[in-house]
């Protein structure tokens, strides 16, 4: 598909081709009797350096009568086109270009292409321009290969760089700059794209046409703005030509672009700038993907899942932008070696050690400050880490002293680390780490905390040029704790954990020019702690109770294969095959065959022993898509897949928190399962500078969660009781309009969605709205999402940020009554009322330091104003009792303009 | 839970938390529904059922009664209990039940609309092993203590309190205009002793097999902060305590999450309420209401200031009390006295006569503005 991309964008470059033009002598000689001009072009090639550049139809007719001898070309030609309209140049590198009518005439200084090549240190030189602009190095001579040789200096210190990777993509040679900067590489003659990648940096790029030996010097900067355009161009072309769909990238500048609440960049909220994806409340990090519940999309920093991804109850995400490359959600076409969540995925991918020197980054802001260092640790291992911790204690013993706080509590952290190891030009290996606790008290009684700690090790093994394979192995693990000491006979100890062990193998197969299978097998051995409590203290009296330990195993195989079909058509497909097994130790109830699972129909118990198999399910699922490119610019894709998710998050509140435990499948609770079909158009205009999609999906979902009213989901060993079966369904449209180049850039998206829940009509322990369709809990039917960019110059970039959505929907009193001594409430259907609609505007400015030579570390501010209009968006309403009677209040998180800074640099 | 929510947006900084009225469109659906409140005592202990409609929420008053309904408790063998209509929507039950049957509660409104409970069997509630009440830094807490068993787990709670709620300034005199002349106050007159009363307001539910032998130690009832009125002078609880079945207790979680719980960021939805009251004639009509059978056990708590002293209450709107320094003198009782607004405190003695009042305004000295002069019969000094 790369390849494909590429010479998409070398087709789009030739146009801006530039040409010089010299006379020079080397002889023709030879008889002529009435030879068709392209022979006559053939022999003069053969026999001298010269090129020729015609179109066939041009010369179609014309013959040679002539013979030569040690004549001047330009002689020979001024005869051959006598009387015809043909006219002919001779550039100084011996081309010949042939036109009709006129001439061609460019007259650009002969060192022009060098000169710009190698000479030119200003920031202008690393504009798209001089990127795309083809350049025709060497002089032409015999042979079909030509050598290149330069140095590679930094454009920030017009040092040479050490180890920079010089490449060519389509004959995949490439070389490594020594210690002096200076690279030698052969390469076939013709149009080639080398590409200089400073590990860690910067890419940059050279469109050339090779005539014969060379010498190119080229200056690449070491920052890592370039990074972000060169994803953004990639983005932009697969955005048409890639054949899954429903897909959404981040790269880590665009996500700083993006007005911070509190200086924190963060990545959820960068996600949720995208259409279909939305968060039922503002400070809620769980999000929802086209009307499916925020515990139905796995979140993946790199190889680990990501159980809680919030600090502070959901107010930051749990990853520190620092130490991520970029994000990509999948909300359909998830590629076939994902799986085991309904709606979507996330996959985090982090940040990797540079290979020239160790440097790092850091921010500082209000809340928080971050550091991160990353480099080489000899010569063929790299790493990287970075922490992130809150000081936020000072500003609650500051607070309380004017408010009544008691005594809060809140700080987090996290820690990030990767090492990197190249055994060879065929194995690498990756370790990579990741710890964050969070822990808070809001009165000096209840100490909340809970922790990710993940680890991993991937292999990557390079077999040949067309397969390879990364095997990887590694713990994800999260808990959480409340401590309450209340009073010492009462004092308790509650918490729940989960830890999942995993193994991944996966095969990347190229299989001849139109095939690329991806193949392989996931494992998952689950270890839950549904909830326990236990007293705190030798003078409690609490007696410990916990939910039985759940252990489960997960085994899927995959198969995936990109086939292009032909130029126009191209599949991208695959079937996962998912087993989720539930094994004991456990006991369980026995309910009466066909009774609903309710305490007054067991029947007796069952005893599994340890590791005995309780109750398996298997099931395909199928992952299809199609693009068809209606041409180079437009395509339309068309995707079904089918999903499965074996673990559950119980929550009874509209946004995911930390109470909320996790359940996995078993005898009573089935696997989620869901399909959804998609289709879409996408179309790029102005040379790719603005992308536009459309896209409509339809989603089905069974063994949803729904529960009784008034079900108590803490400490609860017989969930199924309170359980309902549920059915879902959901459809949109998402239209998404982005201008990536330009001064002003951005993007809108506009999202129609509905999510709607049934309880299953042969439930028979309650139906809720009388079992007709209601909304679910996330269900927002209009969004729309601006996002504006103005660089005012290359230091300064100023962002707006908007987002507008329909009110979530809420379950609201409609009648109030008198009982237990207080006035009560009667409320309505579940889901029948909507709060007021939400919009929101962020403004923020970024300031770039210089770029001055020998700076020691580069510098940036951040300033901005987060909700701008200061308008006080509904998170929830509520009707309270005061003094006998029932008052409405409606409640909103950020209710004021919240204006923020935040400084960040690296070095 | 609002407080959680307070203390994140103040951990942020500058963050405001705002909390701003609102009113929703007023819901075209139906809003007047059948109530049904009541823990019918089954040992003959006289036992209240409460029958009003639900009210939309802009209604001024909450409780509308259901009068004039017919209510009778039936057993399966056959057997009917007759309930009283006391007061307007109030239905008087008092009778001795067997453990060992079920009985279904029946209610026909004036209006002809047929309602009737599901099944219940009476529940025998364990007894209140201690009743009392701790004095910390932060005021006083009254709690219970119980156990449970087999047939009893899960526990209400409500409580009665009642206090004696003394004027700023007391005065033992009175103007009698039959006589023009200042007396002292007969009994009936008295205004230096009232007594205020509350029913409890709170849901106070417990499981006891959560705790070792099912022993609810030292269950918090309520919480008087330092200073509280209730303890002025000398206060009482009387708690009751009542055994609930395990649909019961659902339903007054579901009550109680409904108005105490709701409205912070971490509230769970509300949820649809029920109960065991069901319309005879469609089912689908909505009912609000858990009747329960089983005997009441009541455990009557006093403290008084001296137990829990200093307690440093004082209510500042009374600050501004004192007894004029000018007294009235014989002459001026009539007009300054038979308005009422201005009582005699304390005599002027010239020699032994009295020749004058210093006078107060009532509502300085007379605490039957504020509360029942009348002492409730249960009302033990100590």
């Amino acid at each position: 598909m790369r390849k494909k991309l590429l010479f998409f964008s070398i087709l789009l470059s030739t146009l801006f081709c530039q040409m010089s033009f010299a006379q020079q002598a080397d002889r023709i000689t030879g008889f002529f009797p009435g030879t068709s001009f392209t022979r006559f072009v053939e022999i003069v090639e053969r026999e001298t350096s010269y090129r020729f550049y015609l179109k066939e139809s041009d010369v179609k007719e014309l013959t040679v009568n002539l013979e030569a001898k040690q004549d001047k070309l330009e002689d020979v030609l001024t005869v051959i086109f006598d009387k015809t309209d043909l006219k002919f140049a001779i550039s100084k590198e011996k081309e010949v270009f042939i036109s009709r009518g006129e001439k061609l005439v460019v007259g650009f200084p002969t060192d022009y292409l060098l000169r710009n090549v190698s000479a030119e240190s200003s920031a202008m030189a690393q504009d798209e321009f001089v990127r795309n602009r083809r350049y025709r190095v060497g002089v032409p001579g015999p042979g079909t290969e030509a050598t290149l040789t330069g140095v590679v200096t930094s454009l920030e210190n017009q040092k040479p760089i050490d180890g920079a990777i010089v490449f060519e993509k389509e004959s995949q040679r490439q070389t490594i700059t020594n210690r002096e900067g200076e690279y030698e590489i052969s390469l076939p003659k013709g149009n080639q794209t080398l590409l200089i990648q400073n590990i860690g940096g910067y890419t940059e790029q050279r469109l050339l046409d090779v005539q014969g030996d060379a010498n190119l010097d080229i200056v690449i900067g070491e920052g890592v703005f370039s990074l972000s355009e060169v994803v953004v161009r990639s983005g932009a072309l697969s955005n048409v030509s890639r054949p899954e769909m429903g897909v959404q990238s981040l790269s880590v500048n665009q996500l700083k672009k993006l007005p911070a609440v509190m200086g924190e960049v963060d990545i959820i909220r960068g996600i949720l700038t995208m259409p279909g994806v939305n968060t039922a409340g503002e400070a809620s990090v769980g999000f929802n993907v086209r009307g499916g519940a925020a515990d139905q999309n796995l979140i993946l920093l790199d190889q680990n899942t990501l159980y809680n991804p919030s600090h502070l109850f959901g107010f930051f995400s749990a990853v520190n932008a620092d130490m991520v490359q970029g994000v990509e959600l999948y909300k359909a076409g998830i590629p076939a070696s994902y799986g085991g969540r309904l709606s979507s995925v996330l996959q985090v991918t982090p940040k990797s050690g540079r290979q020239d020197k160790i440097g790092g980054s850091g921010g500082i802001g209000p809340m928080t400050s971050r550091l991160s260092l990353d480099g080489p640790i000899g010569e063929n291992t790299t790493f990287v880490v970075g922490a992130r911790l809150t000081y936020s204690d000072w500003l609650l013993d500051y607070l309380e002293e004017r408010a009544d706080l008691g005594a809060s509590r809140a700080k987090f952290g996290d820690f990030n680390s990767s090492v990197q190891h190249t055994f060879s030009e065929k194995d690498k290996i990756r370790a990579s780490g990741y710890y964050s606790k969070d822990e808070f008290q809001f009165d000096p009684d209840t100490v909340y905390s809970y922790s990710n700690l993940n680890y991993a090790l991937t292999w990557t093994h390079y077999f040949n040029d067309n397969l390879e394979a990364d095997f990887s192995a590694g713990q994800d693990k999260y808990d959480f704790e409340v401590q309450g000491e209340d009073n010492p006979l009462n004092s308790y100890l509650y918490g729940f954990d989960i830890t999942q062990t995993f193994l991944k193998a996966l095969f990347r197969h190229e299989k001849g020019d139109r095939h690329i299978f991806t193949y392989g097998f996931h494992g998952i051995h689950y270890d839950l702690n549904p909830g326990k409590i236990d007293p705190l203290g030798s003078e409690s009296i609490v007696i410990p109770d916990d939910v039985p330990r759940e252990t489960g195993l997960e085994a899927s195989v995959f198969f995936g294969d990109e086939f292009e079909v032909n130029e126009k058509l191209t599949l991208s497909g695959g079937v996962r095959l998912n087993w989720f097994g539930s094994f004991g130790p456990q006991t369980l109830p026995d309910y009466a065959p066909g009774e609903p699972y309710l305490p007054e129909n067991i029947i007796g118990e069952t005893n599994y022993a340890d590791g005995e198999l309780i109750k398996s399910y298997l099931g395909p699922e199928l992952r299809l898509s199609g693009r068809y490119a209606l041409n180079n610019w437009s395509s339309i894709k068309a995707g079904v897949n089918t999903m499965r998710q074996s673990i559950h998050l119980l929550s009874n509140s509209s946004v995911i928190t930390p109470t909320d435990t996790w359940k996995l499948s078993d005898s009573f609770i089935k696997p989620q399962t869901g399909v959804q079909y998609a289709l879409g158009y996408f179309r790029n205009m102005e040379n790719n500078a603005i992308e536009f999609s459309a896209e409509v999906y339809y989603r089905t979902m069974q063994n949803l969660l729904d529960y009784r009213s008034g079900a108590t989901l803490v400490l609860n060993d017989r969930i199924e009781q309170d359980v309902l079966l549920t059915k879902g369904k959901a459809y949109g449209l998402e239209l998404y309009l982005k201008k990536v180049t330009g001064k002003l850039n951005g993007s809108i998206a506009y999202t129609y969605s509905r999510s709607l829940m049934l309880t299953d009509p042969t439930e028979m322990k309650e139906q809720v709205n009388r079992s007709e369709w209601y909304p679910s809990n996330f269900d927002q039917p209009h969004t729309a999402n601006l996002v504006l960019n103005y660089e005012l110059s290359r230091r300064i970039n100023t962002t707006l940020a908007g987002k507008y959505s329909t009110g979530r929907p809420v379950t609201l009193p409609v009648a109030k009554f008198q009982y237990g001594g207080s006035e009560r409430v009667y409320f309505a259907d579940r889901n029948s009322f909507r709060i007021p609609d939400y919009f929101r505007l962020d403004f923020s400015v970024n300031l770039e330091g210089n770029h001055k030579v020998n700076k020691p570390a580069h510098g940036s501010w951040s300033f901005g104003v987060y909700n701008i209009l200061g308008r006080d968006n509904a998170y929830s309403v509520y009707y309270i009792p005061e003094g006998g009677k029932l008052k409405g209040y409606q409640l909103a998180i950020f209710a004021e303009p919240i204006p923020f800074v935040s400084y960040n640099f690296r070095f | 839970m609002r407080k959680i929510f307070l203390a994140i947006a103040l951990t942020l900084g500058v963050l405001q938390a705002c909390r701003t009225p609102y009113d929703p469109e007023a819901p075209s659906e139906k809003t007047s529904f059948l109530v049904v409140e009541g823990y019918l005592d089954s040992n003959g202990l006289r036992s209240e059922l409460k029958l009003s409609r639900s009210v939309p929420l802009d209604s001024l008053t909450a409780f509308q009664p259901e009068t004039g309904a017919s209510v009778f408790l039936s057993s399966e063998s056959g057997e009917s209990f007759g309930f009283v209509e006391a007061e307007e929507g109030s239905y008087w039950f008092e009778a001795d039940l067997l453990e060992s049957k079920f009985y279904t509660l029946e209610i026909v409104l004036r209006n002809g609309d047929r309602f009737s409970s599901d099944p219940m069997k009476p529940i025998q509630t364990p007894d209140i092993i201690d009743a009392g009440f701790l004095r910390d830094e932060e005021g006083v807490e009254v709690f219970v203590t119980t156990q449970g068993d087999e047939n009893a787990d899960d526990f209400l709670w409500t409580f009665d309190e009642t206090w004696i709620y003394r004027p700023r300034i007391r005065t033992n005199f009175i103007y009698d205009p039959a006589i023009n002349d200042v007396r002292t106050r007969t009994q009936a007159e008295q205004t230096a002793l009232c007594f205020r009363s509350e029913e409890s307001p709170d849901i106070l539910l417990e499981t006891s097999s959560r705790y070792e032998e099912q022993v609810v130690f030292r269950q918090t009832i309520t919480e008087i902060p330092t200073g509280d009125e209730r303890i002025m002078e000398r206060y009482s609880i009387l708690i009751s305590q009542k055994a609930l079945e395990q649909d019961a207790v659902k339903f007054w979680e579901i009550l109680k999450k409904n108005t105490e719980d709701i409205g912070s960021i971490f509230s769970p939805l509300p949820s649809l309420i029920g109960g065991n009251i069901h319309s005879v004639e469609d089912a689908s009509i909505p009912v609000i209401g858990q009747v329960s059978l089983g005997v009441i056990r009541q455990r009557r708590v006093y403290i008084d200031l001296v137990d829990v002293s200093p307690w440093n209450y004082i209510d500042p709107t009374f600050n501004d009390c004192v007894i004029e320094e000018e007294a009235v003198m014989i002459p001026d009782y009539g007009s300054v006295f038979s308005g009422g607004a201005i009582v005699p405190a304390r005599p002027l003695m010239v020699g032994t006569t009295i020749v004058g009042y210093f006078p107060v305004t009532r509502r300085c000295s007379d605490c039957s503005l504020y509360a029942s002069p009348v002492t409730p019969d249960f009302w033990e000094d100590d």
